[in-house]
């Protein structure tokens, strides 16, 4: 099969589009051919070696995708050849045509749902989805302010947001995607490249400061976050696309009795099985009901995946950036 | 009366033994003759001016006070003349023979409390209880670490972790202190002069690290900490007596999803009056059944306030320290 290849450490335009032998599932896995791979911020990290996780070489980053059941290993259950899902695993590869994971890390994909919408849910929607519901506990007529909500986790946390019923602040650094973060139901925008963040935060809340902060941007952003949450508030800790990992000084913490709280879903998803399995069936509901939908901003080949990757960390994207085999 | 009076921000020994004018009781106020002063370690930093507020000169300081109430402001109809009561107040004054306090910051003391009892419980015991049930929503069975734990708020950590069903494992700085943290139930001890924090809790933990840390310490103790959190763990920050406040790289909050949690006690009485009654009921309840007891390790008379205040800023108390008009 084919495949983008790490095969040494380094800048992303050194990943190699090559032929790779065909993954075999075995007991308990199943082989699936691949129609569309979600691309995510950390998948340039990896292949970088700045990720906390560092496979050996040669690999094929990525970890999100969607597509057909093409076989059975002994002992896999739940699934048919033909049928259609999506899955997430760390460390398969998944800038592939074909993956082999365990039965249970697939999902039915909805009858409704495109492949590409498929390979777009998981990472940035699922993320978002576990840092509002179980880490930041965001009540209906909160106040949720999304650092770089144009970005593919961004928008998802703005759209589940709006679901959960809370009032949301998208934080961009352009009006054009202030913009297209009210299109997707932002009820406010701060542009950041503009305006003082920490003082419009306080403007729009009158003064009370944020409820819950979701944060994948990191730097200078979270310092003027830390000194704009409200009483009991809750900052999310997603990841610092900005590049600069925050220090808080603890003491910030004390005077509104707030929560700084980091969020990993994948480990969520392999500690918590049944609370994930959980926010899956309520994220699948939102989206018949066209509450939560994946933005697609763009769509690449495989054999063009290192454009797809240097889009996504040149922090150009509005939405999710999708790659096809 | 009398008083302990700071005539101007500087070291804990200008405090002058002093007469001041009697409090009078304004409207919805009521007159308190104090029988027991409870010494917290703010009261230092207070007279030093290293406190978030400076009240101007002259003043008394301290906030923890029981007493009997000897006259009534207008428009007071909860209270009568001669009632036992206690208090912790946020605007000082309670290093005196008598002080005046809005009446919604009084309650009763209940008959099975005496007055040291009284003015040792809110300030210590009312913190580390909102700490660990609002802010640590600590559960049965799950692993409390407690740094400081022989001191004032650390001890009451302790006894109330083991209400709640916690294991707790106590760290102190002396083989003396633990046996005293043991002896007020403490399941464990870490005696950090010579273990390394973070591989002491790991090791108690089988690996996993600690479900909950109650930090009035904060500096190394805290790094160390910050490295020792299980999987969703709550490290809670109530304040620094070791005089660093650290600061926190916060992606070490990532990995184990863990959160770092602001505790401000008095911010919570005035903010959330259901809750903090509520809490009130739960420990009075706790101190009838005998499951949580104020301990007083030493008593002076007012005129020996510096020595008293001295004592619980050099971090040299096992329990709390009262002072006598």
């Amino acid at each position: 099969m084919k495949a983008l290849v790490c095969e040494a450490y380094g800048p992303v335009e050194n990943l190699v589009y090559r032929d790779m032998p065909d993954p075999v599932p075995g007991a308990g896995e199943i082989r699936v051919a691949i129609e569309a791979i979600g691309v995510n911020f950390p998948d340039g990290l990896l292949v970088e070696g700045k990720y906390q996780a560092k496979p050996q070489v040669p690999f094929m980053p990525g970890g999100e995708f969607a597509g057909q059941v093409a076989a059975l290993g002994p002992g896999a259950s739940g699934f048919a050849v033909g049928d259609r899902v999506l899955g997430w695993n760390v460390g398969r590869g998944a800038y592939a045509e074909q993956i082999a994971v365990p039965a249970g890390e697939l999902f039915p994909l909805p009858a409704s749902m495109s492949m590409d919408q498929g390979a777009a849910l998981l990472c940035a929607t699922a993320t978002a989805h576990h840092a509002l519901r179980q880490r930041g506990r965001l009540q209906a007529g909160e106040t949720l302010v999304v650092l770089g909500a144009a970005g593919g986790t961004g928008i998802a946390a703005v759209q589940i947001g709006k679901a959960i019923g809370a009032r949301v602040i998208a934080v961009c650094s352009s009006a054009e995607k202030i913009a297209f973060a009210k299109a997707q139901g932002a009820d406010e925008g701060i542009n950041y490249s503009h305006e003082d963040l920490n003082q419009a935060i306080k403007t729009l809340t009158d003064g009370r400061g944020a409820d819950v902060v979701y944060d994948a941007v990191g730097g200078d952003a979270f310092d003027a976050c830390s000194r704009a949450m409200a009483w009991d508030g809750r900052l999310l800790i997603v990841g610092f696309a900005s590049g600069r990992i925050p220090t808080l000084p603890v003491n910030l913490t004390l005077v509104k009795g707030y929560s700084v709280i980091g969020v990993f879903w994948g480990a969520f998803t392999q500690r918590e099985p049944a609370a994930y399995a959980a926010n899956m069936r309520e994220l699948f509901a939102w989206f018949e009901q066209g509450k939560v939908v994946p933005v697609i901003d763009r769509v690449f080949k495989l054999a063009d995946g290192v454009k797809a990757i240097q889009y996504v960390t040149g922090r150009g994207a509005r939405g999710k950036v999708v790659i096809r085999p």
